[in-house]
């Protein structure tokens, strides 16, 4: 084991922090009102009828207090920017400031989606090259770019599924397959579209059983919903034959792309027998997670499911682009919009700066840094699965039980550190789960920084000096929370 | 690269403390009939910064936008006001480049946030609870559907024709693989049928889905539908699409609503060619465990301090997976920091400017059109119904108010196709100033 | 279960209790409902978890711990007292009952 530095050179170290009340608690009449443009005339009589009985009660400060109130509360949060983010399937990577700057431009940030259609060109062609660019990166030949999101991804993919299992007459194929391994969305998914999960039990080296598959795949199965690489890290070698066995089935693959960041330049889901795939742009292309959100998540198709594609779709037609509302199979509308654009063009953006000379670099250096961290790691943590990782690598709690010490002990340790933990507890086919995902934008200096920490708590773990594990977290604003009171109890909104 | 921080000394050493050679050892597991030779993709070579911002300023300029035309579009997508500190504040990396709040004592920044804009969106609409939002309305309204579904445990959904053509759309969609009958109502004129609606309802009526305002900017009583909703068990859902309204009219909670959805897109956020908007949902609180979507509720620390962290997370799908009240996962977590951050900025005072000054505008229009143009009749917050007498006295309005850099409106058939193709949907925000109101009275006078 | 009569009292074992850890939430069948044995009755929520709770026996349910409503944690401090869920009147006879084994096994499926 290597030496570990002492925590005291890691980069938090405390400092200047403010306690800042809820707007609520603003104990002063409401700021002067924020100055106005418009028309300052009456409103209708006929309106004026239905006036609202009682004032909604939102406390307005004044701009100098609003700033400080959300800077500050900013302040308590950990942010990629702030630091190391090394989230497991979450994709944690640098998020370019130029892509927040152009989507900016008012050419782009303030046009109505009705304005008429000559006087919108200039997105219609970003994102049209966008659409042919994703197509191209993943290997199919059509793309959506209307899902909101991962989930919402998989609910596109899925119906595009149906309708095309409904148009051979296949109405009865309501089986979804799904590995143990899978993302929560995956099921959930299933559900809304009236088919249901039969769950795969992954073999013994975390990847699908092909025994396992074979005996479910019957005159029932709709599709297979994998993600690959596995979320266990590990990339599914049998890919080819997985899909071949599903399509001889009669039923189709759905891809989970997920972690495409681990093929991004270096192989393409679509030569492998997958028949559509939702790409997470705010994962594999950088688009920023804002605490939750907004993400984006095209789905690409090959030309089984291209007759399905949901509407509204981006037409080129010469020169000219045009925004397609109606075709005769489409699974229908998704979304009141085409799209989450803005989320979109800083995808595009991504890519344009990677460029076909240097896109593969990014699975490149996310999967060496996946395995260096795995290399330093494996003899202070137990490794499930052995072998080569992906772009993440998963590791367990197994050697830090008999301390009695967990995998949140660990995760809570590692923010007092300076790092954010990474995904705990999930997939949920290894006990005591730690996936780590460090991806290409960070250095070494900060992975070794970060193994040096795991290695610290792992010997701290052995030499039963416990109690500051269980007592983590300590530094920042607020120790560890108290889930069941928030959950019996539910305050959801502030009662003055 | 300039986002990858390796040098190929940083790359080899660690290849060779895993006693690798090269990169192509790291990807052995792929078979080998897939690998990519480098660099033969069909994409552009890359591009530096400089080059971006070229390209995007290029894209940028072809489009007209609100920032030099005069925009009297709405339908869903609203140009209201956005002050400076809004993206000031979604812009600081702390709340731009977080995850979702999973690890609540280092994400109490972005938790709060929430639990204020829980608060005020639940204040502002009238409800007792909110979430911490969904993608936007369409999706939103559909979430509603399936919630009551839920609640009541009956399938029918009733879906007035005055609700927003995507809204529907995107509802009976999403219906549409699921048992249960969905069943929309036919409008008469450019207002909602509420008799019609009342009529429809029967006893497996799980909810009653309106639009308030509707579509068509119309204002209505909803208190007979409510007593039709008590009497046979099912809920009432209002959908909204500028949630600015109810600084000025009675809310969806003073209306009797038992879930109300819609879109936040008016609160400090762009309109952005239709994303990324902002959808809400709000609901009573005996419902809260249907609710689909993330919520952050008020909790306290081991040392007995207040703090906040995700809550009832049992609903969602990482727990319920197939059972869970919805597949959403990533939802449109910055955009409730920008309406948190507008909605502080304007207060009662400010959002009740931006509602009357949005309202004032279309009442000033309406009250000086010339004879051959008419409006839908009744009370209207800021969005209303012209009609023509013909396509082409509509298409001769269109090109004069496009020469003085105005977007009159949406053609009501680019929305709803069973629409005739005489009649515009015209909006009007506090940016819409005196002037622009001329000159649109102007273009009309020059089209008789 | 509890039995008294023809009445069953149905609740979470000692057992479950532990396993799921702090129950945050109980959602209470309705009264009326009837239920076969080994159906799904209730449903009991932790932080992080959610569990069916599967009827012993099959029969009418007759009455519901509201008090659950307000205050869950009862049925970990007191999973055979205050932490009842459901009372049950019985339609089957004893044959039909499960044992604690079988019950055990079920509650943690």
């Amino acid at each position: 084991m290597s030496t570990a530095r002492t925590s005291n050179t890691y980069s938090a170290v405390g400092g200047i922090q403010h306690e800042e009340p809820l707007l609520f608690e603003h104990a002063h009449e409401a700021a002067e009102a924020i100055s106005l443009p418009g028309v300052q005339g009456d409103i209708s009589a006929e309106l004026h009828a239905f006036s609202r009985q009682k004032p909604a009660n939102i406390p307005g400060l004044s701009e100098p207090e609003t700033v400080r109130h959300f800077v500050r509360m900013s302040q308590w949060n950990h942010g990629i920017e702030t630091g190391f983010y090394p989230l497991g399937s979450c994709t944690m990577k640098y998020n370019p400031r130029v892509n927040e700057q152009v989507v900016r431009l008012s050419g782009l940030a303030n046009i109505h989606p009705d304005q008429p259609i000559d006087s919108v060109q200039g997105v219609l062609a970003l994102l049209y090259e966008l659409q042919e660019w994703l197509c191209e990166i993943a290997g199919f030949s059509d793309v959506t770019l209307q899902p909101a999101a991962g989930a919402h991804g998989e609910l596109a993919g899925l119906m595009m599924i149906r309708s095309c299992l409904d148009a051979r007459g296949q109405q009865h194929r309501k089986k979804v397959l799904v590995p143990d391994s899978a993302h929560g969305t995956n099921p959930a998914s299933a559900a809304l579209c009236g088919m249901h999960c039969i769950e795969l039990k992954s073999g013994a080296d975390g990847r699908i059983d092909l025994d396992e598959l074979k005996k479910h795949l019957d005159g029932d199965v709709a599709a297979l919903m994998m993600t690959n690489p596995k979320t266990a890290g590990a990339f599914e070698s049998d890919i080819k034959e997985i899909c071949q066995l599903v399509h001889d089935a009669g039923g189709l693959v759905y891809g989970d792309g997920a972690n495409l960041n681990a093929l991004v330049g270096m192989a393409r889901p679509g030569d492998m027998g997958i028949d559509c795939l939702h790409i997470n742009v705010h994962k594999t292309f950088s688009t920023p997670h804002g605490g939750g959100g907004p993400g984006a998540g095209p789905v690409v198709v090959n030309d089984t499911l291209a007759p399905y594609l949901p509407v509204p779709r981006i037409v080129k037609e010469g020169e000219n682009y045009r925004i397609e509302t109606q075709e005769e199979q489409s699974c229908g509308t998704i979304l009141g919009s085409i799209g989450q654009v803005g989320v979109l063009l800083r995808a595009h953006a991504y890519i344009a700066a990677f460029g076909r000379n240097h896109l593969h670099k990014i699975a490149q250096d996310a999967v060496l840094n996946a395995n260096y961290v795995l290399h330093r790691l494996k003899d202070a943590y137990h490794v499930p699965f052995e072998g080569l990782c992906k772009h993440e690598c998963l590791l367990t709690d197994e050697y830090q039980n008999k301390h009695g010490i967990k995998t949140l002990d660990v995760a809570k340790q590692l923010s007092d550190l300076g790092f954010h933990p990474m995904t705990v507890y999930f997939p949920l086919i290894v006990h005591g789960a730690m996936l780590i995902e460090p991806t290409e934008t960070e250095s070494k200096a900060t992975l070794d920084s970060f193994c040096d920490a795991m290695l610290e708590i792992a010997a701290q773990c052995e030499a039963g000096d416990t109690q500051v594990l269980h007592d983590a977290p300590t530094k920042p604003i607020r120790r560890r929370l108290d889930e069941t009171q928030a959950a019996r109890k539910p305050v959801l909104v502030w009662s003055d | 690269m300039r986002f990858l921080p390796h040098t190929d000394t940083d790359r080899n050493a660690m290849l060779e403390s895993m006693d690798m050679d090269v990169m192509s050892d790291l990807f052995t597991d792929i078979p080998s009939e897939f690998h990519l030779e480098q660099g033969s993709l069909d994409l552009p070579d890359a591009l530096s910064e400089a080059g971006i911002v070229r390209k995007f300023t290029k894209a940028s300029e072809q489009n007209r936008h609100a920032g030099n035309t005069r925009c009297f579009l709405g339908g869903g997508t609203y140009h209201h006001f956005v002050p400076a500190v809004v993206d000031y504040v979604i812009s600081r990396g702390e709340f731009l480049t977080a995850y979702t709040p999973y690890q609540p004592e280092i994400s109490q920044g972005t938790l709060q946030t929430l639990f204020e804009f829980q608060t005020m969106i639940a204040r502002l609409t009238g409800m007792d609870v909110s979430n911490a939002s969904m993608y936007e309305a369409a999706t939103a309204t559909a979430e509603a559907a399936l919630m009551a579904r839920r609640v009541t445990r009956k399938s029918k959904v009733v879906m007035a024709g005055s609700v927003n053509p995507r809204y529907r759309s995107v509802t009976q969609n999403y219906l549409s693989r699921l048992e249960g009958e969905y069943v929309e109502v036919a409008t008469h004129g450019f207002s909602t049928d509420v008799d019609g609606i009342i009529a429809s309802i029967d006893e497996d009526t799980a909810c009653v889905i309106v639009q308030y305002p509707d579509f068509y900017g119309s204002v209505y009583d909803l208190a007979e539908l409510r007593v039709a909703c008590d009497a046979a068990k099912c809920l009432m859902v209002i959908t909204f699409s500028d949630v600015t309204a109810f600084a000025l009219i009675q809310s969806p909670g003073e209306c009797g609503a038992d879930i109300a959805v819609g879109s936040g897109q008016s609160l400090g956020i762009p309109m952005g060619f239709g994303g990324p908007h902002l959808g809400l949902l709000t609901c009573k609180q005996k419902y809260v465990r249907q609710m689909p979507g993330r919520v952050c509720g008020m909790t306290s620390d081991a040392d007995g301090k207040r703090g906040f962290v995700l809550t009832l997370s049992t609903r969602e799908q990482h727990i319920r997976r197939e059972k869970a009240t919805s597949n959403i996962c990533s939802n449109q977590g910055l955009m409730c920091t920008a309406a948190a951050t507008y909605m502080t900025l304007m207060g009662d005072e400010g959002l009740k400017t931006v509602a009357t000054r949005s309202a004032a505008a279309l009442h000033h229009l309406l009250s000086n059109l010339p004879k051959h143009v008419t409006a839908a009749q009744g009370a209207r917050y800021n969005e209303t119904v012209l009609s023509f007498v013909s396509e082409e006295k509509r298409s001769a309005f269109l090109v004069e108010a496009r020469k003085r850099d105005i977007f009159a409106g949406i053609p009501l058939e680019q929305l709803d196709t069973n629409m005739a193709h005489n009649h515009l949907l015209v909006s009007t925000t506090e940016m819409i100033e005196e002037a622009d109101i001329q000159d649109y009275l102007a273009a009309l006078e020059v089209a008789a | 279960m509890r039995i008294e009569g023809d009445v069953a009292t149905f609740g979470v074992s000692d057992h479950a209790q532990e396993a799921l850890g702090d129950i945050v939430f109980v959602e209470l069948p309705e009264i009326g409902r009837t239920v076969d044995a080994a159906e799904a009755y209730a449903v009991v929520e932790s932080v992080k978890a959610v569990s069916d709770s599967y009827a012993p026996v099959a029969g009418e349910i007759i009455d519901v711990n509201e008090a659950l409503e307000s205050e869950p944690e009862k049925v970990n401090t007191e999973p055979y007292g205050a932490g009842w869920i459901a009372k049950v009147k019985m339609s089957g006879n004893s044959d039909e009952l499960m044992s604690d084994d079988e019950y055990t096994t079920f509650l943690e499926e």
